[in-house]
């Protein structure tokens, strides 16, 4: 960037941190507004206690009791947030020259510097970035001037991936702090609001690369643990540690559409151990489908067996033991009834 | 003499602080950051990088920013 354009982008600059004193006086008067709703529905819920009490009305005391109460936690939380709003001293907006100075402190910072004129945009790229030898790669961040002047209402700058290696659950999640190109700023969220709102930018963009290049095992979108996934043994689906099963008998991962559950002891198997049952078809883990027809030998699950013989063979016993039966009676039939014998 | 010393670590708050003549960053920063590692810091005095033993003058602007900071979800 040349001179020209580094005072062209200074005079945005300085037009959108003009419009930032402006947005914190209406955020204050909203928030201000809101704590005083809140006051009033408090007066008028202590107006209709004290009316419910006259009358005797016990459980339309307890009603306004309880959204008293409700009212109570919620005025401290208003009044803080207030009191932030009013508390941080009137910025002064930095003269042209100063921000002239910062951007030019950017440029010697930052290798890759541009202004994006139709997103109205100042963007930095970082150097490629890997945390605990996780390649996550090279990051621009992209601070939208359009929007610095509502930094109180909305995300004023974004963190877009250059070349992505997201978290292998999620696309979104680009970086362990980073979802939807928005940063989690956690322990930076006060100094970087602070940068912002005086216009030190170098500063801004130092803090925010500080971020993406340290990581926080604490809380993570996705941890570096599980971004690479875990692939089902069975289908290949990537999937988090979290969502995944292990097979009881072989210890593969494998996903949730793919895990099969012993019909006999509840045991989780994969594809590759599970057997089935060849009457009813219901999955079963090796050890249990060891349980076999004692005639035929074929597998068969506890509810399927019956006398330790599957249905098919169990019906051909007991047909063999009818006819079996029914011959053993005629043959006793035939030896009861008298011969005749002829006479004479 | 007066300094103005942004610090970024924490709040982020930008205030002036006076300072003995003759005072080196490195002195400077072991008074503002007890028990801080300068090596965990970006240490800046009117928005370049200096060595450590830089004589600090009058209406300096020092900022510390560290370069380990913890996002979250």
């Amino acid at each position: 960037m040349n001179d020209k354009e580094l005072v062209h982008i200074a005079d945005r600059v300085r037009e959108a941190l003009s419009q930032l004193r402006k947005s914190r006086y209406l955020e204050c008067t909203r928030q201000l507004n809101l704590f005083a709703f809140r006051l009033q529905d408090l007066t008028c819920d202590s107006r209709k206690l004290g009316l419910a009490i006259t009358r005797g009305w016990l459980a339309a005391s307890e009603q306004c009791c309880t959204s008293i109460d409700r009212y109570l936690n919620e005025i401290p939380y208003a009044a803080s947030k207030l009191q932030t709003l009013l508390d941080r001293r009137q910025k002064e907006v930095p003269t042209l020259s100063t921000m002239v100075e910062e951007l030019k402190a950017v440029q010697a910072e930052f290798e890759d510097v541009a202004f994006n004129a139709e997103e109205s945009a100042l963007c930095v790229v970082t150097e490629p970035i890997t945390l605990e030898d996780i390649y996550l790669g090279r990051f621009r961040i992209l601070l939208d001037l359009d929007r610095l002047g509502e930094l109180y209402q909305k995300v004023s700058y974004y963190i877009v991936a250059i070349d992505p290696h997201p978290a292998a659950n999620d696309e979104a999640i680009t970086h362990p702090h980073v979802s939807n190109e928005v940063l989690c700023e956690g322990d930076g969220s006060a100094a970087i609001r602070a940068a912002l709102e005086e216009g030190r930018l170098s500063d801004f963009f130092s803090m925010v690369r500080s971020i993406l290049s340290t990581y926080n095992p604490d809380s993570p979108y996705v941890s570096l643990a599980n971004w690479e996934g875990v692939a089902c043994y069975d289908c290949g689906y990537v999937m988090d540690d979290e969502s995944s099963y292990s097979c009881s008998y072989c210890g593969n991962a494998v996903c949730d559409s793919c895990s099969r559950v012993c019909a006999n002891c509840g045991e989780i198997v994969c594809g590759e151990c599970v057997s089935r049952c060849e009457v009813c078809d219901r999955s079963l883990c090796p050890e249990c489908a060891k349980t076999k027809c004692s005639e035929c030998e074929s597998v068969c699950c506890e509810s399927c067996l019956s006398d330790g013989l599957c249905p098919e063979c169990k019906e051909e016993k007991e047909n063999n033991d009818e006819e079996h039966e029914s011959e053993t009676t005629d043959e006793n039939t035939d030896t009861t009834t008298p011969q005749t014998t002829a006479l004479g | 003499m007066k300094l103005l010393f942004v610090n970024n670590d924490g709040g982020g708050f930008a205030d002036y602080v006076n300072v003995h003549e003759g005072m080196t960053v490195e002195q400077f920063f072991k008074d503002q950051m007890p028990g801080r590692k300068p090596e965990d810091y970006l240490i800046r005095v009117n928005r370049q990088p200096v060595p450590r033993d830089h004589l600090l003058q009058e209406n300096d602007r020092v900022t510390i920013t560290p370069t380990k900071i913890e996002g979250a979800a």
